[in-house]
Order: C-alpha cells, then structure tokens, then sequence
C-alpha cells in the first residue's frame, strides 16, 4: 500500500489497541508507566533502527544523542527557569546538529572503527556533561517538577511520537531515500558506482535517526523530571539497550523495535520486581543474568530477531520445525 | 501463537490486579526504597537488616495499633531513575501511605519529588544532600510546611564535618589538606562544605579533585598526594572506592598526617574487610557510634551483631535505619487513620528518642523538616570503630601522630 501514511490494516489494528490500552490500566499508574517505557524505546529503537538496521551504520552512541535531547530541554529549564516542554522542539534539533557534527567525524570510520567513533562520542559527552557543571550542572543532575500527576498525558505524546517514528521509518524505506540506504548497506563502494553520494545520503539517516533519538531524549525529561549524565548518557542503559531492542526485535525491519522494545521492558521489569512481587526475592537479585541469557538465546537462535525470524518461530510452535530457514 | 500471546497477556493483566489488592484489616504497610542490588548494595543491606530487626521488635510487642507493621522493599538499583520508578511503584501500587529509606543523595533527592508530588510523606533516613528537606528545591517556601511531605532524620551532609572540626583545631592541627570526592552530589556538596570549614580552620587547600564511582586505579589521583605533601586527606566515597582508595595509598606508601574519610565508606564494616591493614588509623566523620551515651544505642548493637553476625556490624546507617523503623511507629501510633495526610501530621508532631538519638522535625535556615544532630569523629585502631571525639564522650584517646610505615608494614 502506498497511501498515506502507509499503514496496512493490521497495523491501524495494533494502534488502535495501543490507544485503549492505556484506559485498561487506569487502576495502575506504574503499569501505565511501563508502557511509557515500552513506547520511548520504540522510538529509540525506531531511530537506532533506521541507522544500523537500514543504513548498515552500527551506532554504539546513542546515548549521545538522547542525552543531547534530554540536555536541550533541561538546560534552558536550569539557567531561564523556560519550560522543559520546548525540548520537544529543540531536542530534535539539537541532536541533528550534534548529528552532522559526529557524522564529520565517525562517517570516515567504517564497520567496527564506526561502532567504536559513536561508542566514543557518547562517552565524551557523558564524561564532559558530567565535569561542565556551570552549564550542565554536573552530576547533580537537573530536576524539575513534573507537569501531570496522571501518566495519560505522557503516554498519548510518547504514543504519538512512537507512531510518528515508525511512520516516518516506514515512508522513508517505501521512497527512493530508501533505497539508497538499502544500497549503501549492502555495498557502499558499489552505491557509489552507481551515483548515490553515500556521504549525504549517510548523513541523511543519521540526521532523521539522531531527530527521533533527541526527541527521545526530551521526552524523557518532560515526564521523568531528572535528568543526570549517568543516566541519559549511559553506555548500557541507553546505548546497549537501544541497540538489543534493535536485535531482539528484529534488525532492519519495520516492526521489529516496537516488539524488542516490548519484550525488553516486560522481561527486565518482571525480573527486576520478582514477577510484580509475587516471587521470591532472590529472582530480582537475578534480573540482569536474565536479560543477558534472553539476548544470548536471541542471538544464537533468532539472529533475524523475533520479527525477522517470526516465520522460525511459528513454524517451531506450530510443531513443523523445518532445519533450514526459508 | 495468537492464544498464547492472548493467555501471556491476560496473565499480565490479572498479576497487575492481583499486585494492586489491598488488605484494610492486614498488617500496616510501610514503603522503603533502598540500593538493594548494585554497587551500593552494602549499605542497602545492612539498612534493611535494621529494618527488619526493628520490625521483629516492634510486632512482638503489639506492632501497630493492634496490626503488624510490615515493610516493603524496593530496590532502587543506586539510580536515580530506577528510584523514581520504585517509589512510584510504592505509592501507586502497594499503596503504602508512608514511605522511609532513602540512600544516596541523588536517588533520594530524585525519588522525593514523586513521594511529594504524590503527597505522601517520605521519612529520609540517609540521603543527606542539604536539598532534600529545602522546600525551595520542590517549588516550594519556608512556610509552606504543611504542603511539604519530606522529612529527613540524618544531618545534612554540610553538617557531617562539624565534628571533625573540633578534632582538627584541638587535637590535629594541619596546615594543608586535599580533597578527593565521587562526583555525585553528595560528593560534590561534601567537598564543598569541608572546604568552607578548612578556610575556617585557616587549612590550605591543595586540590579539590572528583572522581567516578567504580574507579578501579585511584594512582593518577594519589600520586597528586605524593608530589604536593598535604598533611590531611579528605576523601568523600562509598564504600568499594574507599577501600582502594586507601589500598593504594598503601601500595604508594603515601604519609599524610591524617588520612580522613567523610563518613559513608569508611565507616562500614565492608571497607574494613576490603581495605585490610590499610584501613587501620584512618579517621572518620560519623554521625553515631554504639557507645554514645543513647539509651538503646548498645542494644541495638549487641541485637544486630547476635542476629546477622559480628562480622558485619553495624554503623550509623543501620541505626538510622532502625532509628527511622521507631519514627515511623511513633507517628502511625498518633496518626488519627492510616492516610497518607493524618500520617504527616504526626510526622510533624515528631518529638522522641531513638537509638540514632533524639529526634524532632524543625525548620532552620532554609531547611524545614529537618532532625539537628551532633556530629561525632570515629578511628579504626586495630580493626575496631572507636569513637574518638567529642572528647567528653570518648573513650578512646585518638591515635595521633600516626607512623604510617610502621602501621602498613605490620
């Protein structure tokens, strides 16, 4: 289907589902709140997605621009008391600049030497935001009293930028853009052979990419009113995570964020609250040695991720286990 | 699959309702939010054996207004993040109308504008960076007392040097100190307050360094102690960085008159355990000591050691722990209900003695809510706590000058 915005009839389904769900949870702000997280990693993974999945860009940074975003809203906030909700507006901005900046310098580094050039720029950002304290003020972090007692509000704005995300990634890979990014994933000498200047069209992507992750970023401090460098410039809590969304969901595909974003929430909430208390304590001492066996078992089982591999996975529940894919 | 992905997410459903239950008759529910897991974890750990100790005593002996008192834990990871979301969690789905704990500054500090945005009254047992109980960090004034629902045990960490003052004028006069502080903000306030009290003192600083928890090669920052001599060092940190920190001071053979710890780390059994010989002679703020004339300080003690061991005994962060375990029974026990709101009044009528010592909610400078507590100076000699000052209380006679070949080569 080509007609705006490129959405199939299932797909309106699961939005639909998604704008009721919310209402189902009323009695439960903390559920609510997990669905929040579920959608700002949707986004994040969206973003990652966009870049690695489509672009064949393997960011280990972004943190960098989730921060700047963070950052975009709260500084203005900090020094001129100016409401944190503009970061809506200037956290993707923000992050499109930081973008070109370290796409000046990482694009010149391929393959691993990339991963490492983004996996550095994020830690020199937590590193300098958490020493600029005049600016950033430092590891105190910033806060700020959050707008809405009730989490509706930030779930429909999250929601909509989750949508616009998958939209936008959507549209982007039906359109000429995206393939081009295809192209340079698959072979960057032989784009350029045929014409495609990989250098703009990379910085494209990261732009489009680092927008939605700054956005993110904002976001994240309009609804949790705190951000410090060690939480939005975190190496594995933002980073690392973005990229398993990416890998357990499925990398380079359209819905495969949103699902590893899905899972990568309930599981590690699960464990991390011992089944929502009902288990015994010793499981939430465990959470993380979960989490590390579920992206283990990803990897070596479903390398396509859960939306990449949907047809293994059917097919293996449906009783017909095939040994060779496809 | 459509069923089983139908059936998983109707068990989610009922797990959520199931979690949300609310029992009236039930015992009394109390929120705590502690580092239970990550690099905190010591403290967290030995806070919530205090709560449980203080539990134990207070259902055997009619708990609550005829209800037990139970405490519900969570863990906040040491992220301030992960606090924001495990009070929410509290409030929002055990309900509980009164929450205590609070460790660190940063996660404390995050997780009481939920607990006040909720309205719901947060006892801070720990978190001690100065901002926690002033209402104007929380968009609030001085006299909106009323509005305001954090309530906080322990001193502010400006205060937790005050002790050390007396001792470093009295007993230990040095002309020169450095500082080194995890760059938190209890680290980054600490330092600054114990720099205001040097230019008191008219001591010199050197250098005000900062570094991240976690750290594992201190060298770069101590070979500064080398090359510059301050007679005193001043660290501020948790307890696996105030291990090696003074580990490696070993190792580099470093001679300062005084190694000086803020409290925190280097007060907990752990940094003993881990820092070995190296931690012997080192000097420590502190805001408790089991021998202080407190009645039920000594109890308290001999209870946690017979009960967890005397391997791992307790510092002043079991006794706020527990101390704030009795502040919370006092003020369910004259709470009219159990809402959230009778339950702050009671916190505010707050006059009692504890353990940790007497506590009373009042309002100076720009704090309110805040208990006004002495500070004490505590040493390691031979392997034990001893408290050294206020001279009056001690009973101990202060190491010093300290031969630190002789100590690190025994």
């Amino acid at each position: 289907m080509n007609n705006f915005p490129y959405l199939e009839k299932r797909e309106w389904i699961i939005l639909a589902v998604a704008a009721l769900v919310p209402w189902l949870f009323s009695f439960s702000p903390y559920f609510q709140g997990l669905l929040i997280l579920v959608l700002l990693w949707v986004v994040l993974g969206n973003s990652w997605n966009l870049l690695a999945g489509y672009t064949g860009q393997v960011s280990f940074g972004h943190a960098a621009f989730f921060g700047i975003g963070a950052y975009a809203a709260a500084i203005p906030y900090h020094h001129f008391k100016i409401s944190p909700w503009w970061g809506l507006v200037t956290g993707g901005l923000a992050a499109v600049i930081l973008g070109y900046l370290l796409g000046k310098l990482v694009f010149r580094l391929r393959g691993p030497y990339f991963a490492l050039g983004t996996l550095a720029s994020g830690e020199i950002l937590r590193l300098v935001f958490g020493e600029e304290e005049w600016l950033t003020n430092g590891h105190n972090g910033i806060f700020y009293m959050t707008t809405f007692i009730s989490k509706i509000p930030y779930y429909y704005l999250i929601l909509l930028i989750a949508v616009g995300s998958l939209v936008a990634v959507k549209a982007i890979m039906n359109s000429k853009l995206g393939f081009y990014f295809l192209s340079i994933r698959e072979d960057q000498e032989a784009a350029e052979a045929l014409g495609i200047d990989t250098v703009k069209y990379k910085n494209i992507s990261l732009a489009i990419s680092a927008f939605f992750a700054g956005i993110s970023g904002a976001f994240y401090m309009i609804y949790m009113g705190f951000v410090d460098p060690e939480v939005v410039f975190a190496l594995h809590s933002i980073s690392i995570i973005t990229i398993l969304v990416g890998i357990i969901g499925g990398v380079g595909t359209i819905w495969g964020p949103a699902v590893g974003a899905l899972i990568m929430v309930f599981v590690q909430e699960l464990f991390r609250s011992s089944f929502f208390g009902l288990g015994p304590q010793w499981i939430s001492q465990m959470h993380s040695l979960v989490f590390g066996a579920l992206v283990v078992v990803v990897i070596l089982y479903l390398a396509g991720g859960v939306v990449g591999d949907w047809d293994i996975i059917r097919k293996k529940f449906a009783g017909k286990v095939l040994k060779a894919r496809g | 699959m459509k069923r089983s992905i139908a059936l998983g997410l109707a068990l989610l459903m009922i797990l959520g309702l199931m979690s949300c239950a609310k029992d009236e008759t039930g015992p009394i529910k109390v929120g705590v939010l502690l580092p239970l897991t990550g690099a905190k974890a010591k403290f967290g750990e030995m806070e919530k054996n205090s709560f449980e100790l203080a539990q134990a005593e207070i259902n055997a002996s009619g708990g609550v207004k005829g209800r037990d008192l139970e405490f519900v834990y969570e863990d906040d990871t040491g992220k301030p993040d992960v606090g924001r979301m495990g009070m929410e969690k509290l409030i929002t789905v055990d309900k509980v109308p009164v929450i205590t704990g609070g460790y660190s500054s940063s996660v404390t500090f995050a997780a009481a504008q939920v607990a006040q945005k909720y309205r719901v009254p947060f006892l801070v047992n720990t978190g001690s960076v100065d901002k926690i109980t002033e209402p104007e960090a929380f968009d609030l004034s001085i006299g909106d007392s009323d509005k305001f629902y954090i309530y906080r045990l322990n001193p502010p960490v400006s205060e937790y040097a005050s002790g050390l003052e007396g001792f470093l004028k009295y007993v230990a006069p040095v002309k020169t100190a450095m500082i080194f502080h995890e760059n938190t903000t209890f680290g980054t306030k600490g330092a600054k307050a114990f720099a205001e009290s040097c230019s008191k003192l008219g001591i010199e600083i050197q250098a005000i360094s900062s570094y991240t928890e976690g750290t594992v090669d201190f060298k770069p920052l101590l070979l500064r102690v080398k090359a510059q001599n301050p007679e005193l060092v001043y660290m501020i940190s948790y307890v696996m960085d105030a291990a090696l920190l003074m580990k490696q001071s070993k190792e580099l053979q470093l001679s300062p008159k005084l190694f000086v710890g803020a409290g925190a780390g280097y007060t907990m059994p752990a940094y003993r355990e881990n820092a070995g010989i190296a931690s012997e002679k080192t000097i420590s703020a502190t805001l408790w000591h089991q021998s202080l004339p407190v009645p039920g300080a000594t109890d308290y003690y001999n209870a946690y050691i017979t009960k967890f061991g005397d391997k791992s005994p307790p510092d002043y962060h079991g006794v706020e722990a527990y101390a704030a375990a009795y502040v919370v029974k006092d003020a369910l026990d004259r709470a009219s209900d159990m809402k959230s709101a009778s339950i702050k009044k009671a916190l505010d009528g707050t006059d009692m003695m504890t353990a940790f010592g007497p506590v009373k909610f009042i309002a100076y400078d720009a704090k309110i809510h805040q208990n006004k507590m002495e500070t004490y100076v505590v040493q390691w000699i031979d392997g034990k706590l001893e408290l050294i000052w206020p001279k009056h209380l001690a009973k101990v006679t202060p190491v010093y000058p300290i031969d630190w070949q002789a100590e690190w080569n025994k």
